[in-house]
């Protein structure tokens, strides 16, 4: 029971750290643009197919077609940035219905393009690791690893380098960073297109551990929101807790009660959390 | 006593906004509220009309205790409170916003019955008595011109006098108002103060919180004075504002 | 024109259609969209006039088809009965949900993802209650409603003709029901909830009492619609509680326009209408399907009815 447990909130970890890079995303979204993108799942799922059609179709070493993936993904954040969000700028509702439009545009898209057969990626790094008696494949602790790297380091960006203070000052007031000199256009769309790489990112490497189909973006975006709400939209770090939480909830919810539930368990505990403590449970200070 | 406070404390966090209030209102009477900026009479005012709650201490509304409750039921008690910034239905018309703030005088009048008034068809979805009080009250409060306009094209002193207009249309036995002069220019003033005389003159408490000195000494017959949340001075206007206590408050923060 | 005169006039052409159209492909669209009509028109009675997003109102659709069919199976209930309860039971539902939502004050957005979370919570339900609901692969309807005719006595209701009137009648209804709500006094206080609950508040109105009957009677109204599309459709399936639904209900609304209650309609028909004319693929329908929604938005946020009759007023002022 007890390794099952374990090999549960491990594994439940791994998973976090994917809805929190999308977690990430949306509360970075949230706190400067004002809107909650929901097509940041579709972006995930867009990432993954690129990455999986340069490395299996064209034959690209594995990292380049990460890289690709990012750089496809950053490409259409920022179009996505100015066709659609520069004009739904603070506007939850109007934002929202947006990027559910856009959701429907890019699921559709993937439908025609690669059809709804689940495509799998080459095994890029077999083997597995043994860790206090569970098996652990090799690839899930490097995408862990990862994307735990990617989002430390966002935290780190933010809090030490200018563009990164810049960003949390104009969150947490927009005329003061204005008034000291932040170009705040070039902000809005700056965080815009790193959410999408980010989420992109994310989904380059679920690409090699998971199948893909074009719908997966629409469950991920869901757990990713939850998983902001629970942490509270606004802490960075928040959305990696809130990750794990989420993940390690449904994981280990999934062995007292029936599994096909799994995914209520994350949304019986966010309403929980959202009716009790609305401002999240890292919720950052005003 | 018709408004009995007594000991009312707010404290958000570490601050204490409202330090142990306490004051009566009388019937008939107008009470003026004085203070410097945060000196916690907003907040005053808030938690006796219910969109705050108070830490401790109470507030007794015709002998029963109303702190705590939700607005809408300290609203419906005859315990009415305007904005200090306007708050408006921006898309609305001045007619309608006063049709909007017959609610409840609607409920009173119908009761439970009003829900019969769904099925009616035709013309009657609207009571005439509603329609008729609005025209008086527009009247009042000089906003007949404006009857049509849409609230976004108001001006800021019609916005405030809507305001006014809006807590009339509730039947109000006390009502508060916040800051009701700041902003106006001198004639719309005085407007304000022969509408809030009448007002009292045909039944209606007013609680008054204002910065313009001399409006509220001209109006009030009794005034308290706020100084970093606590009542300081209590007496008739003129009293509260010879008290050293007060001049201190207004001028001297700067001296020890 | 009078709102009565209106009315009387689209009753007569709605009534009269049926004698100068004769294709069934026509009809049967109508029919869709007179049913779609009413589900989009009493989301607007939510969403575009009280201001609160729900989206829950698939679910309630949804469930509704559900109980309906499984009452008149497990209990023998005849149609009309098993709508009646699963109506009942919607309400119940949505009353429980609301509460929990409004008592707890939830702003806009947060709204939208709690009614979101139940949503799911209820499509994981039927998507897993296999024994019960048969859970992905849908249940398929034999029974039909039954209707008693003056000369004609008991008629089943099976044909194309005799479900363009019923659901015209539905949708006639459905629009006189909420247009009187809109109209009243209560409607007033929808209205003040949407464009400052605070302001409404403080003037006395039970903010918590009018969004729960906003979202009852709106969530009512969805239920007896589920149970009639069902039916007509002759399938239920789990995607009736889906997001995708939810979102489809949303598409219609900004459509056709919140500004007038019965505005919806249009985006119903537009929406119905347009894949069986175009012929598209499911995927293409999607990509479509999120073009018009997002350029609504950005475009037309007045939505077809609201555009249009802001245009017509512009010109009446300029002539």
């Amino acid at each position: 029971m007890g390794q099952l447990i374990l090999g549960q909130l491990l594994n439940g970890a791994i998973v976090g750290t994917l809805y929190g890079i999308l977690a990430l995303g949306v509360t970075l979204t949230f706190g400067i643009t004002g809107i909650v993108n929901f097509a940041l799942g579709a972006f995930m799922m867009l990432g993954a197919y690129i990455a999986w059609y340069l490395a299996d179709g064209i034959g690209m070493p594995y990292v380049f077609a990460v890289l690709g993936a990012v750089l496809v993904t950053a490409i259409g954040g920022f179009i996505a940035d100015q066709a659609l969000f520069r004009f739904t700028r603070n506007n939850l509702v109007n934002g929202l219905l947006v990027s559910i439009g856009l959701i429907a545009i890019m699921e559709g898209g993937a439908l025609l393009i690669w059809t709804s057969t689940p495509k799998d990626m080459h095994y890029v790094l077999p083997g597995v690791l043994h860790i206090f008696g569970i098996v652990v494949p090799k690839m899930k602790l490097a995408v862990f690893a990862l994307l735990l790297a990617v989002i430390l380091a966002t935290y780190a960006a933010l809090t030490r380098t200018w563009i990164g203070r810049a960003a949390y000052a104009y969150a947490q007031n927009p005329e003061a960073a204005r008034l000291m000199g932040v170009n705040t256009g070039r902000l809005q769309t700056g965080v815009v297109v790193y959410s999408t790489a980010l989420a992109g990112f994310g989904g380059a490497l679920y690409a090699s551990l998971y199948s893909l189909e074009p719908t997966m973006g629409s469950l991920y975006i869901l757990k990713a929101i939850e998983a902001a709400i629970l942490a509270g939209i606004g802490s960075v770090l928040g959305s990696l807790f809130g990750g794990a939480i989420l993940g390690v909830t449904e994981g280990t919810g999934s062995i007292f009660l029936p599994s096909a539930f799994r995914d209520a368990y994350g949304l019986i505990f966010l309403v929980a959390i959202l009716l009790f403590k609305p401002a999240g449970l890292f919720a950052s200070r005003k | 006593m018709l408004l009995d406070v007594s000991g009312l404390t707010k404290r958000f966090g570490g601050l204490t906004a409202v330090s142990d209030v306490s004051f009566g209102i009388g019937k008939g009477e107008i009470v003026g509220v004085i203070g410097p900026n945060g000196s916690g009479k907003t907040t005053l005012l808030s938690l006796i009309a219910g969109s705050i709650a108070p830490s401790s201490g109470t507030v007794a509304w015709r002998s029963s205790e109303i702190q705590g409750r939700r607005p809408h039921e300290i609203a419906a008690a005859g315990v009415v409170k305007t904005f200090q910034n306007p708050q408006l239905f921006m898309e609305l018309t001045v007619f309608e916003h006063l049709l909007i703030a017959g609610h409840l005088m609607l409920k009173r009048a119908l009761g439970w019955r009003r829900i019969s008034t769904l099925l009616r068809t035709g013309s009657g979805n609207r009571d005439s008595a509603l329609d008729v009080r609005a025209a008086d009250i527009m009247r009042l409060c000089r906003l007949e011109a404006s009857c049509d306009q849409r609230a976004a094209g108001l001006s800021y002193g019609e916005e405030k006098m809507l305001g006014v207009a809006m807590a009339m249309m509730c039947e109000p036995e006390l009502l508060l108002l916040d800051e009701p002069a700041t902003g106006l220019g001198q004639a719309e003033i005085t407007s304000l103060e022969a509408v809030l005389r009448d007002l009292r003159d045909h039944g209606t408490t007013l609680c008054v919180i204002d910065h313009k000195v001399g409006f509220l000494g001209r109006l009030a017959d009794r005034a308290i004075s706020l100084h970093h949340g606590a009542k300081i001075a209590e007496g008739t206007p003129a009293e509260v504002l010879r008290d050293p206590k007060v001049i201190a408050a207004y001028l001297g923060r700067h001296r020890a | 024109m009078r709102p009565v005169s209106k009315a009387v006039v689209a009753s007569a052409m709605v009534i009269a259609l049926p004698l100068v159209v004769h294709s069934d492909f026509l009809l049967t669209i109508l029919i869709f969209s007179f049913l779609l009509g009413m589900l989009a028109v009493s989301f607007n009675l939510i969403f575009g006039f009280t201001g609160q997003l729900s989206m829950f109102h698939a679910a309630a659709f949804g469930i509704s088809a559900y109980a309906t069919h499984l009452s008149m199976k497990y209990w023998a209930l005849t149609f009309w009965e098993g709508m009646l309860f699963a109506a009942a039971l919607v309400t119940i539902i949505s009353v429980g949900v609301g509460a929990i939502c409004f008592r707890f004050k939830l702003k806009e957005f947060y709204f939208a993802v709690v009614t979101l979370a139940f949503s799911e919570m209820a499509r994981l339900i039927v998507l897993n209650w296999n024994d019960v609901t048969n859970g992905s692969l849908g249940i398929n309807l034999q029974d039909k409603p039954t209707l008693w005719i003056p000369f004609q006595g008991l008629i089943k209701v099976d044909d194309t003709l005799t479900w363009y009137y019923l659901s015209s009648v539905g949708l006639g209804l459905t629009i006189l029901v909420c247009w009187r709500i809109v109209h009243s006094w209560m409607g007033r206080c929808f209205a003040a909830i949407r464009l400052n609950d605070e302001l409404g508040d403080a003037l006395g109105i039970n903010v918590f009492r009018y969004k729960l009957a906003a979202f009852a009677t709106g969530n009512f109204i969805a239920a007896v619609t589920g149970s009639l599309y069902s039916f007509y459709l002759g399938f239920i399936e789990p995607g009736f509680l889906s997001i995708d639904q939810s979102l489809a209900i949303i598409a219609m609304v900004l459509l056709g326009g919140r500004s007038v209650i019965a505005a919806p309609v249009v985006g119903a028909f537009v929406l119905t209408a347009l894949p069986h004319f175009i012929h598209f693929s499911a995927e293409v329908r999607a990509i479509v399907y999120g073009s018009i929604l997002i350029l609504t938005i950005l475009l037309m946020p007045r939505g077809i009815v609201g555009t249009l009759t802001s245009r017509l007023r512009g010109a009446r002022n300029a002539a």
